[in-house]
């Protein structure tokens, strides 16, 4: 495995992402939230802005994760298409550097998006002196980004097995369910049979949690929480590096002897 | 006798179009040796690029054998000393001509300080001198096609593999090319490349693969061919050839 080829390979990813301007929408949509949390403050609607806080958190989570959704399931469709991937699959290089490649560079993208949300999420939390909870705020961030990873694996996957728009909606409906979906397994659970038990079982473990990843209401109102333990921490880090696993891996498996 | 550099014995690649299976290429066997420049003609569809993608690992033969430099074709040991020329492709339009050569020399192993050298050199020499900092999105077609051939040089390899050498360039552009071509000839670098331009075939290459519907129909040397083809040369000879095989549907 060459480290050489995987960081050129995902230079390039990145190099695109930021000389898109899709980037910089992005980062206009937090300023203009900031710049509400600014306005509720002004009024002096001190529980408001905590509210506003949180939810715009969350906003930045979902744009940060379809922007990661979107990038990954293009990268493989569009160099085949464009036909770009020739001349790189002409060097010797593998085709699982090639995929690892983009799948750091997709997710470098991602943390570059996230990391400028957040630095404007902490500097508009500053600014009206709300509290910033820097534990649990960096644990969110980087149980994020372990979700991030899932999503962008899970993206590669889909994209080499239905068309990009329809890889698109089915990582959006997976990463928007993914909260309900959770709720409806454990009530439905409750009036299943041995079978259905048995189905709903497989079914959350086929479906990746990633509401689990979520710290942003625990980060706002850090009075009433403490941050995770370590072995959560780490449990977490375990589940997602397993999912990210098995859908790279199937990824692969498609990819490897796909006739170009 | 010198060493085959490619070696292909009885290659068959199939696959699957609108629910019927297509022999692109049926059990063809030839070699190309070290220091030879070969043409690869033939019609629209007769099994050229399918030939050349296998050859480079994008496609799979489903029976048979391709070597190159002695390894399995595909496999990143055979490809450290190709440079190859996909019969079209676009460059990433968001990137500079100098950005693209040194992702491209980069994963060929060059390290950068060689590479700064190196890409002005290359960019002049396919004449594109001074457009290392344009925007590829600002690339016309022929500028594009020149691109793609600094990126085969780029590393300087041993063996070229190029699929429609000429496609897109425009008279200059030719000339160009065949200066370069004749340049890396006379250094005795291997180059095998598919092209529908017989005088530049003819002018450019030892010897001629004529293959059509997936077989190899002749494989002799452009002084025999041309010889065959009397008055009219390499092209009449390969009309004559393809219309006693039934023609370009049959």
């Amino acid at each position: 495995m060459k480290g050489r080829a995987i960081r050129f390979i995902a230079g390039t990813v990145l190099r695109e992402s930021l000389r898109r301007r899709e980037i910089y929408v992005l980062v206009l949509v937090a300023c203009g939230l900031i710049a509400v949390i600014l306005g509720f403050d002004f009024f002096g609607i001190g529980g408001l802005t905590k509210f506003y806080r949180e939810a715009s958190l969350k906003v930045m989570g979902w744009t940060t994760a379809f922007a990661v959704i979107v990038l990954a399931t293009r990268q493989l469709p569009r160099e085949m298409e464009n036909r770009t991937i020739y001349p790189l699959l002409a060097r010797p290089i593998r085709r699982v550097e090639f995929l690892l490649g983009k799948l750091v560079g997709v997710l470098l993208a991602g943390l570059f998006c996230f990391a400028l949300f957040m630095l404007i999420f902490l500097l508009g939390s500053l600014r009206i002196q709300a509290t910033v909870p820097w534990g649990l705020f960096l644990q969110h961030m980087y149980l994020q980004l372990a979700m991030l990873a899932i999503l962008s694996a899970l993206g590669f996957l889909l994209s080499l097995v239905v068309h990009t728009d329809a890889a698109i909606t089915i990582c959006v409906l997976l990463y928007a369910l993914s909260a309900v979906l959770a709720t409806v397994l454990v009530h439905l659970y409750a009036y299943m049979d041995a079978v259905g038990r048995v189905l709903l079982q497989i079914l959350t473990y086929a479906v990746p949690q990633l509401t689990l990843f979520d710290l942003s209401a625990k980060a706002v109102h850090a009075e009433a929480w403490s941050p995770l333990s370590w072995q959560i921490m780490l449990s977490l880090t375990v589940y997602a590096v397993v999912y990210t696993g098995v859908y790279f891996a199937g990824a692969f498996v498609l990819f490897r002897r796909r006739a170009l | 006798m010198s060493e085959a550099v490619i070696a292909v014995s009885d290659l068959s690649v199939t696959y699957g179009r609108g629910g019927r299976t297509v022999h692109a290429v049926d059990g063809i066997s030839f070699t190309v040796s070290e220091g030879e420049c070969v043409g690869f003609i033939g019609v629209n569809g007769a099994g050229k690029s399918t030939t050349l993608k296998t050859l480079m690992g994008f496609l799979f033969a489903t029976s048979g054998e391709a070597l190159v430099w002695g390894q399995p074709a595909g496999t990143p040991e055979s490809r450290l000393r190709i440079g190859y020329l996909p019969e079209v492709a676009l460059y990433y339009p968001f990137m500079k001509a100098r950005e693209l050569l040194e992702l491209y020399g980069g994963l060929s192993g060059l390290d950068k300080a060689l590479l700064r050298d190196r890409i002005p050199e290359v960019l002049a020499m396919v004449g594109l001198a001074g457009k290392g900092e344009i925007l590829l999105k600002q690339f016309s077609k022929g500028m594009q096609q020149r691109l793609g051939i600094a990126q085969s040089i780029i590393a300087e390899p041993d063996l070229f593999i190029f699929d429609e050498l000429t496609s897109g360039l425009d008279p200059l552009g030719r000339h160009t090319l065949r200066t370069l071509l004749l340049g890396l000839k006379a250094q005795g670098k291997t180059i095998f490349f598919s092209s529908h331009e017989l005088v530049e075939v003819e002018s450019l290459c030892d010897r001629v693969l004529i293959i059509h519907q997936g077989r190899i129909l002749r494989d002799a040397t452009v002084a025999a061919l041309r010889a065959e083809g009397g008055t009219r040369g390499l092209e009449g000879f390969f009309i004559d050839l393809i219309g006693a095989a039934g023609g370009p549907q049959a």
